[in-house]
């Protein structure tokens, strides 16, 4: 399988604090990745090292021939247009409307002529649903709404892999299904995926490996039915107890 | 440590720019070529505190106003004589020997007394007119004072940096001397009792109780020397040559009697002309002035001063340390400082290496300068305000930092801002008066000059206080207006 992201002996630390140790691991092509674990266990640190939304303290992240963590700010700019990235928060832009949103990076970064960015723009949110609410502004939206224009919006820039920074942490329970049907829907397409998460039911149904980190490490490694069926680590099973 | 590097930079910075002032002024007087260099520009600027009558006020002559007075008429035949235009600085008195040792003006002629003192620093013509030294008192307290003894245990009032001043410091011992720049102000303060006479020149003491009829003047007794009451013309030190013209022209006055036939009788009719129609509404189109020059500084004022102040709020936010550095001793430094020291430093200071800088553009420079700091506070509060995670999702979709700041951040910042600048903007309106001191044109300067035209004190402060008031207010619902649309679109 081809590879798309290795992660080499990445570490990260915030002053003496080590919140990731040691990681090296690959991201593969097409492969739809759940990051689980205990909260501080360094899986959103270690999912922000990737795009280098937190720069690593040492370590390799090497994406498209390049390693991320030691390149010129232009060179990141080119790359991360490849990498899309949702947050737990949505982060939509409040002051432009759902279409804005989309259109917005498309426009400014790869400098695509406003007709077609709208078109795009709609087709995008045909797909995610919402494309009666292209002109509102995101305050009117719910959040399911809201983290469905995010997803658009990251897929508006054609990126070879999206990072999912617990997209549904902060959503009200009966709007957590509208947005795992969309990440599905992707991961069927073929979208290369590190999706760091809480719903174990999601990552048992639609991951092809899940991992599990804590102390700032990644323990275990494996396909779903292996991480949640026959955990091998003590914390692993410690934690799953706890969580399923 | 950090602090104290910061602090370091302030101080080079600031030595930076003090250095090659200090330079200039030991360069400025070598050789006399001062007429010279008078004939040459083609004009001779003349410096002066148009609040003095009979020697310099202001009086409206076919509808305009002119400087006019026993001092004027000096300073139009002294520029006759040499050839050249004359052109009028006005000033308040204590900024006059300032203004000449930094070139702002060629001459003082306000009917300035040749003292020890100033001799050391500026060159003096002969004297032209020589007065007593007077005492204005209220009316009603005529009988109470009658000598300088009379004084004791009270506060007297004197132009600041004028002979009188020193005259009432050293003869009048037990008395307190209160200097204020303004003789209309020193009038309002003994009419309300805060003063209880005010030293001032026979002549000029005369020309107020001519025009107010509860005050009255007399001769205390100072003791002066021949020396110290004359008036007599200021020029730069070791400027002979333009000395030996003056007293030329000064001679010829004499000879002809010019100043008892002509120049005291005009100014005498000038005043009381003034006093005839000293209705307010007669002097409308002083304030109507004075709106547009405070107008026109607060505006060019903040337009740029939003755009330093942007400028400096991101270098601010900046990673590099230095430009980082340079925001905060900027920033730290200018709010740190009175604004009416940064005007006079912008006008006397600045301009000693920029010898055309007008008093008005000094005035702007100097109050964007000082409002670029402020509002760079602003703007820095208002990036600051909006959420890390904004930036992160701009940066994660691949867009360069300056875009981001362009396209996301910026325009959420100015919306939350927007109450904030609008404060800015008004207060700056308020503020602008301080420009009156170096001698700009603004609703203050104006008032002070409708005060001493009418010889009304209050009047011209209630009605420029309701202009500001009117200006202020109609701005902050203006902008209160603007606020509700942003918020909506």
């Amino acid at each position: 399988m081809d590879k798309m992201i290795e992660i080499k002996n990445l570490k990260k630390n915030y002053g003496k604090n080590e919140v990731l140790k040691d990681i090296t691991e690959t991201v593969n092509k097409g492969q739809v990745i759940c990051v689980i674990g205990p909260s501080g266990s360094g899986k959103s640190t270690f999912l922000r090292c990737l795009n280098v939304l937190e720069k690593p303290t040492s370590g390799k992240i090497i994406f498209d021939g390049q390693d991320l963590a030691h390149i010129s700010e232009k060179q990141l700019n080119v790359l991360r247009e490849k990498m899309g990235m949702v947050f737990q928060g949505f982060n939509l832009f409040p002051n432009m409307s759902v279409l804005e949103n989309i259109k917005l990076a498309p426009m400014k970064v790869k400098n695509v002529d406003e007709k077609t960015a709208t078109e795009r723009g709609k087709e995008l949110l045909d797909k995610v649903g919402l494309l009666d609410k292209a002109d509102q502004f995101p305050d009117s939206l719910s959040g399911g709404q809201k983290q469905r224009v995010a997803i658009a919006r990251a897929l508006a820039m054609d990126p070879e892999v999206i990072l999912f920074d617990e997209p549904t942490s902060a959503l009200d329970p009966e709007m957590v299904g509208e947005v795992l049907k969309v990440m599905q829907d992707l991961a069927d397409s073929g979208m290369t995926m590190v999706v760091v998460t809480h719903e174990m039911g999601f990552a048992r149904e639609v991951a092809d490996e899940v991992w599990f980190m804590a102390d700032g490490y990644v323990q275990e490694i494996g396909s779903p039915e292996e991480i949640f069926e026959h955990p091998k680590s003590a914390r692993a099973k410690d934690f799953l107890a706890k969580v399923l | 440590m950090n602090k104290l590097k910061q602090f370091i930079l302030m101080l080079v910075m600031m030595f930076a720019v003090f250095l090659p002032l200090s330079n200039l002024t030991v360069k400025a007087d070598q050789t006399d070529t001062s007429l010279e260099d008078i004939k040459k520009s083609g004009k001779l600027v003349v410096g002066l505190s148009a609040d003095y009558p009979p020697y310099e006020f202001t009086a409206k002559v076919d509808g305009k106003t002119e400087y006019v007075g026993i001092d004027i008429e000096i300073a139009k035949k002294l520029a006759k004589d040499l050839g050249v235009k004359l052109e009028i600085k006005n000033m308040s008195f204590d900024s006059l020997l300032v203004a000449l040792e930094t070139n702002k003006v060629d001459a003082i002629i306000s009917a300035m007394n040749p003292t020890p003192e100033r001799k050391e620093s500026v060159d003096f013509s002969d004297i032209y007119y020589s007065g007593k030294q007077y005492m204005v008192i209220n009316k009603k307290d005529a009988s109470k004072y009658k000598s300088l003894a009379d004084f004791k245990g009270q506060t007297v009032g004197a132009q600041n940096g004028s002979l009188q001043y020193n005259l009432v410091k050293d003869q009048m011992p037990g008395t307190t001397v209160k200097g204020l720049s303004k003789l209309n102000n020193l009038v309002l303060a003994l009419q309300s009792g805060k003063v209880s006479g005010i030293a001032m020149e026979e002549p000029t003491a005369k020309a107020y109780v001519a025009n107010n009829s509860q005050l009255l003047a007399f001769d205390p007794g100072f003791s002066v020397s021949s020396d110290q009451t004359g008036s007599a013309i200021a020029f730069r030190k070791n400027s002979p040559a333009l000395v030996a013209a003056a007293n030329k022209t000064l001679a010829q006055i004499k000879k002809q009697n010019l100043l008892d036939i002509k120049y005291v009788p005009e100014a005498a009719k000038y005043m009381e002309t003034t006093t005839k129609n000293n209705t307010m509404m007669s002097y409308w189109t002083y304030f109507a002035k004075g709106i547009e020059y405070t107008l026109i500084i607060t505006v060019t004022a903040v337009f740029f001063g939003f755009i330093l102040g942007t400028l400096l709020s991101l270098m601010r936010l900046s990673e590099n340390k230095l430009l980082h550095s340079i925001a905060v001793c900027y920033i730290e430094f200018i709010r740190g400082t009175p604004l009416m020291v940064q005007v006079m430093f912008v006008y006397f200071g600045v301009g000693a290496v920029i010898q055309s800088l007008p008093a008005l553009v000094a005035g702007i420079i100097a109050t964007a300068l000082n409002s670029a700091a402020y509002i760079a506070e602003v703007i820095r509060s208002g990036i600051e305000s909006i959420p890390a995670g904004q930036t992160e999702a701009a940066r994660s979709l691949g867009m360069t930092q300056k875009d981001t700041y362009r396209y996301v951040v910026i325009p959420q910042a100015l919306k939350n801002i927007w109450p904030a600048l609008g404060n800015e903007f008004v207060t700056l309106i308020k503020e602008s008066s301080i420009v009156s001191i170096i001698g700009v044109g603004d609703l203050m300067y104006q008032t002070q000059l409708v005060q001493s035209a009418t010889y009304k004190g209050v009047m011209p402060l209630f009605i420029a206080m309701v202009i500001y008031f009117i200006m202020t207010f109609s701005l902050s619902k203006l902008l209160n207006l603007f606020e509700r649309k942003l918020n909506h679109g």
